[in-house]
């Protein structure tokens, strides 16, 4: 019976890692490889996922940060460095200006930002809160009005 | 140490995926207040930083020229010495804007007039003490819009309001002109690639990185989080003006800051916002408003009678027209918007 197309005295070249086995410390090499590029995937990648952060900036500096989506409780910030003194609310995944003594108030009515992108201006305080964190769902660069 | 090359192949590749560029590794980007608004520069190739600082910088040099609430610029003092009889010194740059601002009043009658800064301090939009003037104030303040009386020489170089209590306000061009000139500037310092949002105002200078066009969505004037749709363009500005931008309320009415010279009331010319997309800076942002008060019919006869801009007008009847050079992703149509194509 023929099991076979190649005779037993033909020689076989087998495959280099049968040749030799690995051993322990090729494992132990190989699995510090693989967590080297898990943590720097995970440290270096775009921010994604579950983050996102809010930048209170008046008239050009950090007044505060805050990842919304690590908050339990609400939480309140005076601002009273500005023009006119204002109160920011955040609170789990948002984030709004809760009062502002500047009269156009136009900051206050913008209402709550919940999205990577979001800006909400007080032009009167040149003051900025700018979200970012999550990718953008957007599909454009700049908006015009 | 053959077998162990897979592995160190795999590690470089790991580290080199994460390092890769991006468009932020080699541009600049940079935020500001100028101008009574909130302004961002970016130019995304190498000569990005350097191009970002010239910007600003000649932003910040016209905000000084331009802004009439600052009491040592050219505009201010021009309007300190209204009625004197006296012509004041300015730079021919400045001379010029003026007269091209007389350009739009004059094809535009009514439309548009930068001598209505006396009616806009009437309504508080300068100091943002907004209120509903009484008749008496508004019929005095009136009264004194007039851009013939605003005479600018021959040469560009003064220029003088002829009657006492006059003023000019460049509200309506300003960041057209600063988005001319901040263009210039990153152009000068070697940027090709380049966006910015002077307020909303948006001009984009060559391609994105990648060579694909730009990508400017247009907000819903009824729901500024929605988009009516986006226009997708390279060396363009978009200039929007609508009545949701500066606005408050008094007795149940809603009163916006886009007054009507003829008036001297918030315009109400059944449009709800206006875009202006050129390869001209200054004129997309005169259009806007001036376009924005006539209405939905004058601004079309005014597009057919040129070639040098297109309109995306939002009608308080729920219809968006779009003019035929614009390449226009409509997305109001879940929103109860229809989109119609005019034509020339």
């Amino acid at each position: 019976m023929h099991f076979g197309g190649r005779s037993m005295d033909t020689p076989v070249k087998r495959p280099a890692a049968e040749r030799r086995r690995p051993t322990i410390g090729d494992g132990v090499l190989a699995l510090l490889v693989i967590l080297c590029a898990a943590a720097l995937f995970f440290g270096l990648r775009p921010a994604s996922g579950n983050l996102l952060t809010a930048r209170i900036v008046l008239d050009g500096v950090l007044v505060a940060e805050y990842d919304l989506n690590a908050l339990t409780s609400p939480v309140e910030l005076a601002v009273d460095g500005g023009a006119y003194p204002m109160v920011i609310q955040a609170e789990p995944g948002r984030i709004r200006v809760l009062e502002s003594g500047c009269p156009s108030q136009d900051c206050v009515h913008t209402g709550w930002a919940d999205r990577a992108g979001d800006q909400i201006i007080c032009l009167p305080n040149r003051l900025v809160i700018s979200l970012s964190g999550a990718e953008a769902q957007t599909d454009f660069d700049a908006v015009t009005g | 140490m053959k077998r162990l090359f897979p592995l160190f192949l795999a590690l470089s590749l790991s580290l080199s995926a994460c390092g890769a560029p991006t468009v932020g590794d080699v541009g600049a980007s940079e935020q500001f207040f100028a101008m009574d608004t909130i302004m961002t520069v970016n130019v995304l190739d190498e000569n990005g930083e350097a191009a970002v600082q010239a910007a600003r910088a000649e932003i910040d040099r016209l905000e000084q020229m331009l802004s009439r609430t600052r009491e040592d610029s050219v505009i201010a003092l021009l309007n300190t010495h209204a009625g004197d009889g006296s012509a004041l010194a300015v730079e021919p740059e400045l001379g010029a804007l003026l007269r091209f601002a007389q350009s739009v009043s004059q094809d535009l009658p009514g439309c548009f007039d930068i001598t209505i800064a006396p009616v806009m301090d009437a309504w508080g939009f300068t100091r943002e003490e907004r209120h509903v003037p009484d008749p008496d104030t508004l019929a005095d303040t009136l009264a004194l819009v007039d851009w013939r009386a605003l005479t600018v020489a021959e040469d560009d170089a003064s220029a003088r309001l002829e009657e006492p209590g006059m003023a000019v306000d460049l509200g309506a061009v300003a960041k057209g002109f600063a988005a001319q000139r901040a263009a210039d500037a990153i152009r000068a310092a070697g940027g090709t690639s380049a966006l910015l949002d002077l307020g909303g105002n948006i001009t984009v200078l060559g391609s994105k990185p990648d060579g694909a066009d730009w990508r400017v969505a247009v907000k819903d004037p009824q729901d500024t989080e929605r988009q009516l749709g986006v226009v997708s363009l390279r060396d363009k500005t978009l200039s929007t003006s609508g009545g949701y931008e500066r606005y408050f309320e008094a007795n149940g009415i809603t009163y916006h800051h886009i007054l009507d010279p003829e008036t001297g009331y918030p315009a109400d010319s059944g449009l709800l916002s206006v875009t202006v997309v050129s390869s001209d800076p200054l004129l997309a942002d005169a259009l806007s408003t001036a376009l924005f008060v006539a209405g939905r019919q004058a601004a079309l006869d005014y597009w057919r009678s040129r070639d040098d801009f297109e309109l995306i007008l939002c009608g308080s009847d729920g219809v968006v027209t779009v003019t035929e050079g614009l390449t226009f992703a409509f997305r109001g149509e879940e929103h109860g918007y229809t989109c119609e194509t005019a034509r020339r």
